[in-house]
């Protein structure tokens, strides 16, 4: 009994520790752009569309990819300073019926696009790369300051947790630098 | 063993009474002792279990957003913020007990073992039936997904969606079959005949149930406007069926999307399936969009969505079982905590509520032995506690009431002994002052008193007190009281006066002496010696038989001398002419006896002077002015002999006859300086003769003493008290009434004289006079 106790807790111990590697080799590549008055952002989930997630989307689940996306500036001695911030969400239905993908794009909440796909291909790149959104305004930058974008992903509803923990890291994060040149 | 006693009845707790207004806040209760608070904290807790079954219940029909992204949270945080609360309870407790246990204070051991069994006898099975339902919950929710009901979900998926895509590639084929044929010129024109000419046959053949044709239209914008020109129904088609569905597939058709299909739910609960394809001309240009749509039955449709939710929910029940088995574990959790916390608080709660009281009356036993008797203890309880404080009250405020009784006794007890001390002191006091001396003996024979007249009269010292009488008396002089004490204790002498004469320093004292035997009881108790000094009163008693010899004698003594000295001058005359060796005879005799006549009427002077001596005419007088002016007369009489005087300042003024002391003054000079050797005084042993006269303030026995002391030969020892004695000289021609004069003097001013040695040599008189 002793050792099939043992047995369980180490299985879970063993997923959770694999969802935690599995985090670990995705990445995100951010790009920032700027021009014309706006921060351009683009950026790219790598190895985020991973089985499970899959799995979870042909389940009929609704799973969205919820992307975080802060503009700041390095602080020295204290915490870096946080300029702007934007939300955005790509939230993806598959009709297990009809085998197809309606995928929904928001920013800050507001629907930008609903498109509807029956390949996964396409939803993949739907969910997970995005080009030259215009989420910040650059009039209140410095000029010749270096910023930073952060970008943290992460999926929802989660679907992983470390025993009695829901705090497993499926939050990927990427970041990239830039000196603003008006 | 306990014994069974009278038991009172038990007093009944006094009815609980609302609080004054103007009285201070009450002091707020602590959560233990106030019964809504607990039964507020065990609806709570029941409130939280049925939420918390009902939660389990209902889990697997949350969102899952709201079940992962809330509950789940909620719940983790929950179950993290108990475990806290239960570790620092624990914690602080431990501590706390161990504090207690390590200072000694009494039921820490208690305490500590009876939260220690009930936390042993929860956490044991509590652990195991967390590990348990764990496991339980773990394989329940493993059993959800056997591969059974995947199988035949997946499969039943699998032909719903064949026959959906079956369905969609038909009318999909009928689309492109129907654009294929559709003359391009026909729509461009507008020829709504030769379109529907085109169009009828699947339609009317059923192979489609509706037809609809749009035309492109190049519009002002890069995309081209999609134009709806006719549609085609069958009419077997249910109605219900939204044209703006149609239209929303033929813009994304005409906009080059793959995604060419759509379905429309109708409100018959049929469905309808929608195709597009592009109708081109002959240059392959696209003209127009066919839209072709057919139904599916409603009880198809709801088959088929039925088997897709149900595939579904099967497949996020196993996306979401991660999720679930934790809100299942976490809600499972939570029981045990609450119930560790539960059994935690309620192990503490059980302590002090069975230890308080004890712990209470502990206390209170301290406070009463430390004299404290007006502490009380409320009683908190109605129970046998109640009833235990009560009877320690009531054994409290008894002990108090005694001790104020006695508090009482004792401050009378106090106010009688100072009462007692107050009179022993006085007693004392006058035994101190008074002139007569008591002394007293113990049963044991030792001395127990003796007042300072009677040191004084006795010549001892106080050290003698403790010392056995006989040894205290028996010293020759002091050999009369010894048989004294020893006649009274052998009871051979009843309480009586006895004049006792004692020899000191050469003078004989007389004492009238009285011994008294104590009885307490009948047991012998001790002995009293009192004695007073009559000393001055027999010396009285003798001046006034001397006197009254004096008298008797001059007045017998003068009546013959006249005729004696008359009849010794006749004799002389009558032998005037007798023969020369006649006469001188009787010159020669008549002459001594009219010279010894002479001298015997000198002598019946003095003798009457003696015996009419005056009373004393005093007057307030400056005892030092009187002493100066006296002294004033022996100016440039006696150049080798030094008055010395050494006059006290601050003498108070001395009620005294001035001439009769200025007689006692120069008879005690003349004898000083006769004792010197008179005019003829020569130096000895190298020191010039001095007569000193001294005066003393005495503030203590309200004396003034004069002084007069040289340093002659001195006064032998067995001379002194015949001194003063009458007819007593050690002169030549002296008449030994001088000194006796002096003493009677200062005897009626009241005083006293003494006589004693000069240091280093010669005689030293004191004369005491009261001031």
């Amino acid at each position: 009994m002793r050792t099939r106790h043992l047995c369980s807790i180490g299985l879970v111990w063993l997923a959770a520790t694999t969802a935690l590697l599995a985090a670990a080799t995705q990445t995100i590549q951010v790009t920032p752009l700027t021009r014309e008055g706006k921060v351009y952002v683009s950026f790219k989930l790598s190895d985020g569309f991973t089985d499970e997630v899959a799995e979870a989307i042909h389940s009929g689940l609704t799973l969205t990819f919820l992307y975080d996306v802060d503009l700041k500036r390095s602080a020295s001695i204290w915490f870096d300073r946080t300029i702007a911030s934007a939300t955005v969400s790509a939230t993806v239905k598959y009709d297990t019926l009809t085998r197809k993908y309606s995928v929904t794009r928001a920013y800050d909440g507001r629907i930008d696009s609903a498109d509807t796909t029956d390949s996964e291909e396409i939803v993949r790149g739907w969910l997970t790369a995005f080009d030259r959104l215009p989420l910040f305004s650059s009039a209140g930058l410095e000029a010749n300051a270096e910023y930073y974008l952060r970008v943290r992903a992460r999926t929802s509803p989660r679907t992983a947790m470390l025993f009695f923990w829901p705090w497993v890291g499926h939050d990927v994060a990427g970041m990239a630098r830039f000196t603003f040149i008006p | 063993m306990t014994t069974v006693r009278d038991f009172t009845p038990r007093p009944t707790l006094p009815p609980r009474r609302a609080a004054p207004a103007a009285a201070a806040p009450a002091e707020r209760r602590p959560f233990r002792d106030n019964p809504r608070l607990i039964l507020a904290g065990i609806v709570l807790l029941l409130v939280s279990l049925i939420a918390m079954i009902t939660l389990a219940d209902r889990s697997t029909q949350l969102n899952p957003d709201f079940l992962s992204e809330v509950v789940l949270y909620a719940l983790s945080v929950a179950d993290a913020t108990m475990l806290l609360a239960l570790a620092f309870v624990l914690a602080r407790n431990v501590v706390k007990l161990v504090v207690e246990r390590r200072r000694g204070l009494p039921f820490s051991r208690f305490r500590l073992k009876l939260v220690a069994a009930l936390l042993g006898l929860t956490i044991v099975p509590s652990v195991l039936v967390l590990l348990v339902g764990s496991e339980l919950i773990r394989k329940t929710t493993e059993r959800w997904f056997s591969i059974p009901v995947s199988d035949v979900l997946t499969s039943s998926r699998a032909i719903a969606g064949a026959f959906y895509s079956e369905r969609e590639e038909a009318v999909a084929g009928q689309a492109a079959r129907i654009a294929a044929g559709l003359p391009s010129q026909a729509l461009t024109a507008g020829d709504l005949d030769a379109l529907k000419a085109a169009v009828s046959a699947p339609v009317t053949e059923g192979r489609v149930g509706m037809v609809e044709i749009y035309r492109l239209q190049q519009g002002p914008g890069a995309k081209p406007d999609v134009v709806a020109v006719f549609a085609l129904q069958s009419p077997s088609l249910p109605p219900g069926h939204v044209k703006a569905s149609a239209d929303r597939l033929a813009a994304r058709v005409a906009a080059g999307s793959s995604d060419t299909k759509a379905h429309e739910p109708l409100d018959s609960g049929d469905e309808l399936v929608r195709a597009g394809a592009v109708a081109k001309d002959a240059k392959g240009a696209a003209v127009g969009v066919v839209i072709a749509s057919d139904f599916l039955s409603g009880d198809l449709a709801r088959h088929a969505r039925r088997i897709a939710e149900a595939y579904e929910a099967y497949s996020q029940l196993r996306v979401l079982k991660r999720p679930l088995e934790g809100v299942y574990l976490s809600l499972f959790l939570m029981m045990t905590l609450l119930i560790l916390v539960s059994a935690t608080w309620l192990g503490l709660y059980l302590a002090k509520r069975i230890t308080r009281p004890v712990h209470m009356l502990a206390a209170g036993a301290r406070e009463i032995g430390a004299g404290h008797l007006d502490h009380r203890i409320e009683p908190e309880t109605r129970d046998e506690f109640g009833s235990l404080v009560e009877a320690f009250n009531a054994m409290a405020s008894e002990l108090a009431t005694s001790q104020r009784r006695l508090d009482r006794s004792k401050k009378d007890l106090e106010r009688k002994n100072s009462e007692l001390d107050e009179r022993r002191r006085y007693i004392e006091t006058i035994l101190e002052r008074i002139a007569t001396g008591v002394v007293s003996i113990g049963p044991d024979g030792r001395v127990s008193t003796i007042n300072a007249a009677a040191l004084r009269l006795l010549d001892i010292d106080d050290a003698i007190v403790g010392a056995p009488a006989d040894q205290v008396f028996a010293r020759e002089a002091l050999q009369p009281l010894a048989a004294l004490v020893r006649s009274v204790n052998a009871g051979s002498m009843k309480p009586a006066g006895q004049e006792i004469a004692l020899a000191r320093d050469g003078r004989e004292i007389h004492l009238a002496a009285a011994a008294t035997a104590l009885h307490g009881g009948g047991a012998h108790e001790g002995t009293v010696i009192v004695f007073d000094d009559v000393t001055p009163l027999v010396r009285t008693q003798r001046v006034a038989a001397w006197r009254d010899v004096a008298r008797r004698l001059a007045h017998e003594i003068k009546n013959p001398l006249t005729p004696i000295q008359l009849c010794a001058e006749r004799l002389r005359r009558h032998f005037t002419g007798a023969p020369p060796p006649v006469k001188d005879l009787v010159d020669e005799c008549t002459s001594t006896i009219v010279g010894e006549v002479e001298s015997l009427k000198a002598l019946v002077d003095e003798f009457a002077q003696f015996a009419r001596m005056p009373a004393p005419k005093a007057v307030p007088s400056n005892l030092n002015t009187v002493l100066n002016e006296t002294l004033s007369l022996y100016n440039g009489l006696f150049s080798h002999i030094r008055l010395d005087k050494q006059f006290a300042t601050g003498l108070p003024p001395v009620r005294l006859d001035i001439e009769q002391i200025r007689r006692v003054v120069i008879n005690l000079v003349d004898n000083a300086i006769e004792a010197l050797g008179g005019a003829q005084a020569a130096s000895t042993n190298g020191e010039q003769p001095c007569i000193t006269i001294e005066t003393q303030h005495d503030s203590t026995n309200a004396v003034a003493r004069i002084i007069v002391a040289d340093n002659g030969p001195g006064v032998p020892k067995a001379d002194r008290e015949k001194l003063f004695m009458p007819y007593y000289s050690t002169k030549r021609r002296g008449s030994g009434l001088g000194l006796a004069i002096v003493r009677r003097i200062v005897a009626e001013h009241g005083g006293s004289i003494e006589v004693g040695d000069n240091v280093p040599q010669g005689s030293r008189f004191v004369m005491e006079l009261p001031c």
